[in-house]
């Protein structure tokens, strides 16, 4: 066929930044260029002699069938213009291998071809790196495992020492209650003979029991990871240094009174009446063996039948722990199963009626098919025994010590000196309550990191404190709440590794004793899962900040599958998880919203998983069919998907949806859509480039809506790209000034240290005014590094 | 010296709850208070918050080299006569960047001297900033530093080319040259094509083939997917026809011609914008020699062992010698010629063709070529060989009855 022998054709190899003397030069920060080119002559070898050409003649592949040449790229059109003196001197020093590198066939090379080779070793090494990014998390997660299978192992014989003790049914538990006499310690065997029990059930009173107990919640937390804590250290902290809240103090003390105050304690979140689930080690008197819900015992079977002589404190060694916690053996180690409680309530009806039709729709969820069975099994058999394996359970536990800390105060110890770090206030742990309203406190003044420590007391009180994962515990919504708080929290702070950590017991939030039913005696009639909506899709995005989109996607994917089933369900005319009942209409109504608004929260967050992924296609698409969920945001969601085509650099469809927002809006006027409007006309010029245009727009903004952070942060911005830094900066600090708890964004605070660094090299004096500002404003979950530091 | 990229837009991470959830409204309100959110829209993770650009980034050949060039004086005195000047130093040239070239008459403390620079990258490979400040201090003393800032500029696209001859159209003499390039991202961005033409040579016209009339409405056949990702790769096709006042000169458009060169506009982030043009993309015509051969007709599917009939135009593509050329035919494994080889054809005057008819047969089955024959030039003694000429499909006769 054609014969391009002969044609030569040359192509700019891509130079990177691995040729000669530029190699340490890649591309960098301008401060550290500054440095390093100080001292440079003025003549500078470019390298560019390196390159090498080579006449891409091949025949074989000329024979077979046209062959793919590469072109020169010349270079701008202005300049290959100009005529021949630049072209060809950019081909004497620039151009180089033509780029069909893989199938290189050497049959025919001219004297240039060595320079070729070595310029295509030096190209192919350049795509290689890409993909190696990626990898590790998987890796990861299974070396993770492997602590934790150990510890389950000892598990079974615990658990099993438990089902023996307490006989085949558990029918005549509530007969004999412990001393303690309140009602929800009634289905404790305590009665029970059996010596092995005694060990675990001795009542408080007895032994070093009430000291471990008293110690507070300050000790457990200081532990580092290599104890691996089973208990709380208490005896490390004297229990006088911290005072425990009043709450909490009640919830530990002596066991008589405990047991009320422990369940009023979790109760105060829930709507529902229940009687909280007590739980292995905030109520000591517990014996381990099986309450009214016996039906599991979670060995699986009886093979690791009873030993006497493995006790507790052999495990706790085994597993490495300090000896200074000789009293923990001694501690309510309930090790099976779950204390389940009733309130005495005898009619399952009437509490079957009571659950409020909310709980019901809320809860609601379909369970897969295994545990489903297991579900179905528990509430139908309830005097029988129902085997659960230890690996449909979830057993977590705090995975890392408190990770309070003040990176504020760090900053302000290291430029400020002590003075002024002693300055800085914030909340922390344990000066708050210790409870729910605490917690709410910590979170609302943006204490994260104080906030996640008081959940993981909260979960320690629970019996899921540190070291415990792996270890059967029980759930009540509330301890899901907690873990849900105490995630949401780590993922708010940006770390993903920990959450990851320990969400990992939960599996996928479908086990069953993360499901109501699970739960007959505790929660009779109830039914759903205890896992809250949000915490699903939480346990999906994780994944996307992580670095496996894919995964993510994977989950939202089940998440959105089960809504659409429940929305089935609820247009057929059955209930949320398909089963037979009447509900009133306008019940019906209401679950329907409930659920189209979370299908919209998934398909929502799927959008944002897409685009994390770059593929803003499919994410447009998504967003697109938010819509239909949340109509109320269709401005808002056509404008972000207006950005995401600037972004990609497609500014006519851009335009496109900025003009359809504007339909929209011009129906609803009002401040908000004229903000809208103006704000997307401005992101409209910054894509063709006019900066003053945009300027322009985002002022018209601050006109009409002063306090808008958004408007003058982007102003300010604009004004830099004009050459104006010394007004840029000048809007900026005005804005951070004024309106402080709003505008110590980091965004905003990144920016204004950009243009410090560029204004001068004295920048410091300011970056520490900066953190001087943030240090009496913000709260312990500040990402000091856009004050840039460090 | 701070590169100007565009700025980009900050994301955010929504974590939000339910009422009935344990912090009741609390992430949500956070969520709300956060400027960096969108108003109305907290969950969407794409915000509205410009952020300036954090490190220096690539820059590809074709893109504009912005950058902000502030001289701040950071004594506590006035200084005089400043003179800033940006010079851009590649390996070929150097090249100044400032806009004015005039001096600043003083500076006070804690002022500075303010300068956006553009610049349209046209080399490859190292380029060095180089900005040069003079001034007199107080005292009378002149001052003079330099600060430089080094970057490489890499290349953003690879482009490939391929030309296809179309069959020839039967009646003419010029064939249709139709152009495949490919071009591929190798950036690390997504890459948004704004525009990708062929700007043909004077001797052709160009037709783009890269939309289709949908309805009316002209479509592209890339379908949504309007960027490249990188390291994706796009196909482009055009197709060329020579004008008419160089198509007649017939033979003409042979060895190398010039067809033209792309011309490639893209934008990525917030519509920085990127344009490159190949160098003139050259072809080799068909290798004609002196005689070509081109067919006339033939049938697509023949039966298998039956006699079928294919024409061919011969043209004596030679300046000026009349050609004395004799015929012969070589069977092949599978093709078999019927009729007597080495027949004279007669004179042949240059740039005149002759028209032939000929007889064959296929013995195999399945998609078979037409090859074998051979022209020789009585007076030259040279031949030349003409395999390949075409294809044709041989099915047998008996499935043929059956369907």
């Amino acid at each position: 066929m054609e014969s391009a022998k002969g044609a030569e054709q040359h192509a700019p190899e891509q130079s990177g930044p691995a040729e000669g003397p530029a190699q340490s030069m890649a591309p960098q920060g301008p401060q550290e260029d500054q440095r390093q080119l100080l001292y440079h002559e003025e003549t500078i070898d470019l390298g560019g002699d390196e390159f090498g050409s080579e006449d891409s003649n091949n025949l074989v592949d000329k024979l077979d069938e046209p062959m793919m040449e590469s072109v020169l790229i010349s270079d701008s059109p202005n300049n290959s213009e100009d005529g021949a003196g630049d072209l060809g001197c950019l081909q004497d020093v620039v151009e180089t291998v033509e780029g069909g590198t893989d199938h290189r066939r050497e049959s025919v090379v001219d004297e240039e071809a060595l320079d070729a080779l070595s310029d295509d070793g030096e190209s192919e090494g350049q795509d290689t790196p890409k993909d190696v990014s990626d990898m590790t998390p998987d890796s990861r997660a299974s070396l993770k495992e492997d602590p934790e299978q150990e510890e389950v192992k000892d598990l079974p014989t615990f658990e099993h020492e438990g089902a023996e003790d307490l006989g085949p049914g558990d029918m005549r538990v509530p007969a004999a209650g412990p001393a303690s006499g309140l009602s929800p310690r009634q289905p404790a065997p305590k009665d029970e003979p059996v010596p092995m029990c005694t060990i675990f059930s001795q009542p408080p009173p007895a032994g070093s029991q009430p000291r471990v107990l008293r110690d507070g919640f300050e000790s457990q937390m200081v532990k580092s990871p290599s104890f691996s804590g089973v208990s709380e250290a208490a005896a490390r902290t004297p229990p006088q240094v911290v005072q425990p809240s009043p709450s909490l103090s009640k919830f530990f003390g002596d066991t008589t009174s405990t047991n009320s105050l422990a369940s009023d304690f979790f109760d105060s979140f829930t709507t529902s009446t229940f009687i909280s689930v007590s739980n292995p080690n905030a109520s000591p008197s517990i014996p381990e063996s099986l309450s009214s819900l016996a039906a599991t015992p979670v060995g699986e079977d009886s093979l690791g039948s009873a030993d006497p002589s493995y006790s507790p404190g052999t495990e706790r060694s085994e597993s490495g722990v300090s000896t200074a916690s000789l009293e923990i053996p001694q501690s309510p180690k309930p090790f099976s199963q779950i204390q389940a409680v009733f309130a005495g309530s005898e009619d399952p009806f009437a509490t079957a009626l009571s659950m409020s039709e909310m709980d019901r729709r809320n809860d609601a969820w379909i369970p897969g098919e295994a545990t489903r069975n297991v579900l179905i099994s528990v509430t139908t058999q309830q005097c029988s025994t129902v085997f659960v394996g230890k690996e449909d359970l979830t057993m977590p536990g705090l995975k890392f010590d408190n990770i309070q800390g003040d990176a504020v105060k760090d900053l302000m110890l290291r430029f400020l000196g002590e003075k002024a770090a002693a300055k800085r206030q914030v909340l922390n742990a344990n000066s708050v309550e210790q409870s729910f309203v605490g917690l709410k406190q910590l979170i609302s003044c943006k204490n994260w990191r104080a906030a996640v420590d008081l959940c993981g007391r909260l979960l320690t009180a629970h019996g899921q404190g540190y070291g415990k994962s792996g270890l059967p515990t029980s759930h009540t919504a509330d301890s899901l709440q907690l873990w849900f708080v105490r995630l949401a929290l780590l993922v708010k702070l940006g770390l993903f590794q920990n959450a990851e950590m320990e969400f990992e017991p939960f599996g996928n939030l479908d086990q069953p004793d993360l499901y109501y039913e699970y739960y007959p005696h505790v929660y009779p009639g109830r039914r759903g899962s205890m896992v809250p909506f949000s915490m699903r899709i939480l346990h999906a995005e994780l994944q996307q900040y992580l670095g496996n989109p894919q995964e993510s996607l994977d989950r939202l994917h089940r998440v959105k599958a089960v809504c659409s089933k429940i929305l089935t369900n609820l247009e057929q005319g059955l209930a949320e998880d398909g089963g037979m009942n009447s509900m009133a209409p306008e019940n019906r109504q209401a679950s329907v919203q409930l659920w189209r608004s979370r299908l919209g929260r998934v398909t929502c967050s799927m959008a944002n998983c897409l685009l994390l992924m770059k593929d803003y296609v499919l994410a447009v698409d998504a967003y697109r069919s938010v819509i239909q969920y949340y109509p109320h945001q269709e401005p808002q969601l056509l404008s972000c998907i207006g950005r995401i085509f600037l972004q990609i650099g497609d500014i006519k469809t851009a335009e496109k949806y900025f003009q359809d927002v504007e339909k929209v809006t011009q129906k609803l006027d009002g401040l908000q859509g004229k903000i809208m409007v103006l704000m997307n006309r401005a992101f409209l010029h910054l894509g063709q480039n006019n900066f003053a245009e945009a300027h322009r727009c985002f002022t018209e903004i601050l006109r009409i809506d002063p306090a808008n952070a958004v408007a003058n942060n982007n102003a300010a911005v604009c004004l830099l790209y004009l050459g104006r830094l010394k007004d840029s900066l000048r809007q900026l600090e005005a804005m951070t000034q004024q309106d402080p708890r709003h505008c110590l964004h980091e965004s905003a605070l990144f920016n204004l240290t950009t243009m410090y660094e560029l204004e001068s090299s004295r920048s410091l004096q300011k970056k520490q005014a900066l953190l001087e500002a943030v240090a009496s404003k913000e709260g312990d979950c500040f990402n000091t590094q856009c004050l840039k530091l460090a | 010296m701070m590169r100007l990229t565009k700025p980009t837009l900050f994301t955010n991470i929504p974590v939000t709850c339910e009422e009935k959830d344990l912090p009741g409204d609390l992430f949500n309100q956070l969520m709300r208070d956060d400027p960096s959110t969108v108003n109305g829209a907290e969950i969407l993770m794409l915000g509205e918050m410009l952020t300036l650009p954090q490190n220096f980034g690539n820059i590809f050949l074709g893109e504009t080299f912005s950058s902000y060039i502030s001289v701040h004086n950071d004594s506590n005195q006035v200084v005089k006569d400043i003179l800033v000047k940006a010079d851009l130093q590649t390996s070929s040239q150097r090249l100044n960047l400032s806009a004015s070239n005039a001096a600043v008459a003083e500076l006070k403390p804690d002022c500075c001297i303010d300068d956006v620079i553009h610049h349209e990258v046209k080399e490859i490979g190292t380029h060095i900033l180089v900005c040069a400040v003079s001034y007199t201090t107080q005292g009378g003393e002149k001052m003079y530093f330099r600060k430089f800032f080094k970057f490489q500029v890499l290349k953003p696209l690879d482009v490939k080319t391929k030309f296809y001859n179309a069959e020839s159209d039967l009646s003419s003499v010029t064939d249709e040259v139709f152009l495949e390039a490919q071009i591929q991202n190798i950036t690390t961005s997504p890459m948004f094509m704004e525009k990708v033409s062929l700007e043909p040579s004077i001797m052709y016209n160009v037709a783009e083939l890269n939309s289709v009339n949908q309805a009316g409405e002209c479509v592209t056949t890339f379908g949504s997917r309007a960027y490249l990702q990188p390291m994706d790769t796009r196909q482009y096709l055009y197709c060329l026809k020579p004008k008419k006042e160089f198509a007649e000169k017939a033979g003409i458009i042979k060895g190398v011609t010039v067809i033209g060169k792309l011309d490639i506009v893209w934008k990525t982030n917030l519509g920085e914008r990127g344009r490159l043009q190949t160098s003139q993309l050259q072809r080799m015509a068909p290798g004609y020699g002196d005689v070509r051969l081109s067919l006339e007709a033939i049938p697509d599917t023949v039966n298998l062992e039956e006699p079928f009939h294919i024409t061919c135009k011969i043209t004596n593509c030679s300046s000026e010698r009349t050609m004395d050329l004799v015929l012969e035919m070589c069977n092949t494994s599978s093709i078999h010629w019927c009729g007597i080889s080495g027949r004279q054809l007669g004179k042949l005057h240059p740039s005149s063709s002759l028209c032939l008819a000929l007889t064959l047969l296929s013995s195999v089955q399945g998609l078979q070529s037409v090859s074998g024959l051979r022209l020789t030039d009585t007076f030259l003694k040279r031949t030349y060989e003409y395999d390949d000429i075409a294809q044709v499909c041989v099915v047998s006769s008996a499935i043929k009855v059956e369907s």
